[in-house]
């Protein structure tokens, strides 16, 4: 299985469908901004740690610019350690607001969607 | 040393196209400068981690110009000067010879499709950009149809459409081409839309090369309109 669409491949070789990464990926790098500002490459290095493959630059950055146009996140560049400068994101108060809502609609849908595949076995704080 | 030739081609290709979709030159300096920073992190090639560059243009949807600025800010001074141009050249070597000046409609004709071309310059500007050939096409009707005005030009009074006083015509001209030069240079002077990297110190100089190309690009106008004022002289 292959990602190439959206730009991500996992070392692992255990590739997410791209329509998956596609959905998620907007609150997966607000969330990554959620510790403290950070640039492109630790937030890719930070998503491909926890198992979601490697995120290419041409995915994540139109992504965060989006962000950074909607307000959600700013931008500032820093001076790096002995090489020209890194541009750092960080989560306004909007983007937080955001990312909280978009992660409390995943975690239900994820765990409806666990319901039924688990036959309608009870599963704990599903609310629709 | 060809990823290197590649990398350069794509920053290029970039540039181009999101001066095309009319992105201000201080967002295009971080963009490009964004992309190198993730490119020396990750040792990728440019293609590589960013796709082509003409979709990744596209899918930053950077904030843009209105639409048709260029065209007030730009075109429309170019378009007058060339009007102003080719009526000097029309009227510069009668006023030298002392006759009237002679106008046919088919001379007229080919005079204005220079014209008619420039201005319809902002639905095809993309293509001509993108395609060389599109570019060289639009140069060589204009030059043919120079060419043209010249053979179409009547020589006699009888074959003429119009007789006109040429001096005023001349002075005129002169005035515009002059009036826009200095506009064009004292506008240049002012802020302009470079391409800033905001990873530099200091904003970066323009070089001594760039600035005399920039003003004799302004003044090339009066430049060819001398030449030809000279070359009429000269022949006469």
């Amino acid at each position: 299985m292959t990602v190439s669409p959206l730009g991500s491949s996992s070392p692992e070789g255990a590739d997410w469908p791209s329509d998956w990464l596609r959905a998620t990926l907007g609150f997966l790098a607000l969330h990554a901004l959620s510790a403290g500002p950070s640039y492109g490459y630790a937030i890719i290095n930070e998503l491909e740690r926890h198992g979601f493959g490697t995120i290419k630059g041409g995915t994540l950055y139109p992504l965060l610019t989006r962000y950074e146009a909607a307000g959600m996140v700013t931008t500032e560049w820093r001076a790096g350690d002995g090489g020209p400068g890194r541009k750092y994101f960080a989560l306004t108060d909007s983007g937080r607001s955001e990312m909280d809502r978009l992660a409390s609609d995943w975690r239900r849908f994820t765990a409806l969607s666990n319901f039924y595949l688990d036959d309608g076995q009870p599963t704990k704080g599903i609310t629709t | 040393m060809m990823q290197e030739t590649a990398d350069k081609k794509w920053f290029d290709e970039l540039t181009l196209e999101l001066r095309l979709r009319q992105v201000p030159g201080d967002a295009i300096g971080d963009t490009v400068a964004s992309v190198r920073e993730l490119l020396a992190d990750t040792g990728q090639h440019a293609e590589e981690a960013f796709g082509p560059a003409r979709s990744y243009a596209a899918e930053l949807e950077l904030p843009t110009a209105p639409k048709h600025e260029w065209v007030k800010k730009a075109l429309w001074p170019a378009q007058l000067g060339l009007l102003a141009f080719l009526l000097f050249n029309q009227a510069v070597v009668p006023w030298v010879r002392s006759e009237v000046m002679l106008v046919s409609p088919a001379q007229a004709a080919f005079l204005a499709t220079p014209l008619v071309i420039v201005a319809l310059l902002p639905l095809y500007l993309t293509a001509a950009v993108r395609r060389i050939w599109v570019l060289i096409a639009l140069v060589a009707i204009c030059v043919m149809s120079g060419l043209l005005s010249g053979i179409a030009a009547p020589t006699r009074r009888a074959d003429a459409w119009l007789e006109l006083s040429p001096l005023p015509w001349l002075v005129g001209s002169a005035a515009i081409m002059v009036i826009l030069s200095i506009y064009n240079t004292v506008r240049g002077l002012g802020a302009g839309d470079e391409i800033v990297d905001p990873r530099a110190d200091t904003p970066r100089s323009t070089g001594v090369l760039t600035g005399v190309f920039a003003l004799i690009s302004n003044w090339l106008f009066p430049i060819f309109a001398l030449a030809m004022l000279g070359l009429a002289v000269a022949l006469s």
